[in-house]
């Protein structure tokens, strides 16, 4: 990916994922007071599981793009540096392939 | 990339602390404590995927003390991100890049964020 590509996708990431998130982060707190059933009957509207799954797409995809910034000014070593953004790489796959299978599969 | 002998940037230790610098750094970490609160929130559809118990379990620990504090400090971190990333857009939008404006535009994202922290947790809990 091009650096001009990337920094325009993390500002239109960033866009898409702050309502997002605030709404994610909101529930999750008022669903703390709550029992099981509430914090299931939640997940069971299908735009919020669009929500949800749009959330973590693109929130893991604007944390790698990040961290991969993070790592390019603080690990100097070029082989550290290669291990930690393929650790980035794959923990922004996993986490959002495990959300679409729970939600596909119902909670 | 070429290893070469140039100084390395950021230098966190050697520079004087300015609101610009302070409230970068600060962005950079809110961004990474915001990374766990999105780990937390997985874990918590994991926890509800199985079963009645096991989140009663969840629930216990999340409601302690200090899954409050946490709860609560990720809710700051993500209201500084989000505040200080629409600082950031501006910015990329080429305006409020004059020292004394962007003193400002940065204090009156700290004290906003703590404002949104206070009201989201009252809210969110059910307080008000």
């Amino acid at each position: 990916m091009n650096a001009t590509r990337k920094w325009i996708l993390h500002r239109v990431s960033a866009v898409i994922l702050a309502p997002l998130f605030v709404w994610l982060y909101f529930s999750f707190i008022s669903l703390s007071t709550r029992d099981y059933l509430e914090a299931i009957y939640f997940f069971k509207s299908p735009i919020f599981e669009i929500f949800t799954i749009t959330l973590f797409i693109v929130g893991f995809f604007h944390a790698k793009i990040s961290l991969n910034e993070i790592f390019e000014d603080y690990i100097h070593n070029k082989k550290i540096k290669d291990v930690a953004n393929i650790l980035a790489l794959i923990l922004s796959i996993i986490v959002p392939a495990v959300i679409l299978i729970l939600l596909i599969y119902k909670i | 990339m070429t290893d070469n002998k140039n100084p390395l940037s950021p230098h966190l230790q050697v520079y004087r602390w300015h609101v610009s610098s302070l409230l970068s750094i600060t962005h950079r970490i809110s961004g990474i404590i915001n990374l766990f609160a999105l780990i937390l929130i997985f874990i918590w559809l994991i926890f509800l995927s199985f079963g009645e118990n096991n989140y009663e379990l969840f629930l216990f620990i999340i409601n302690s003390f200090i899954g409050k504090f946490i709860l609560i400090g990720f809710s700051w971190s993500m209201s500084f991100h989000i505040l200080s990333g629409i600082r950031h857009l501006i910015w990329d939008m080429g305006y409020g890049f004059e020292i004394k404006t962007s003193n400002i535009s940065g204090i009156i994202v700290v004290i906003s964020s703590l404002a949104a922290t206070t009201i989201f947790w009252l809210l969110g809990r059910g307080i008000i």
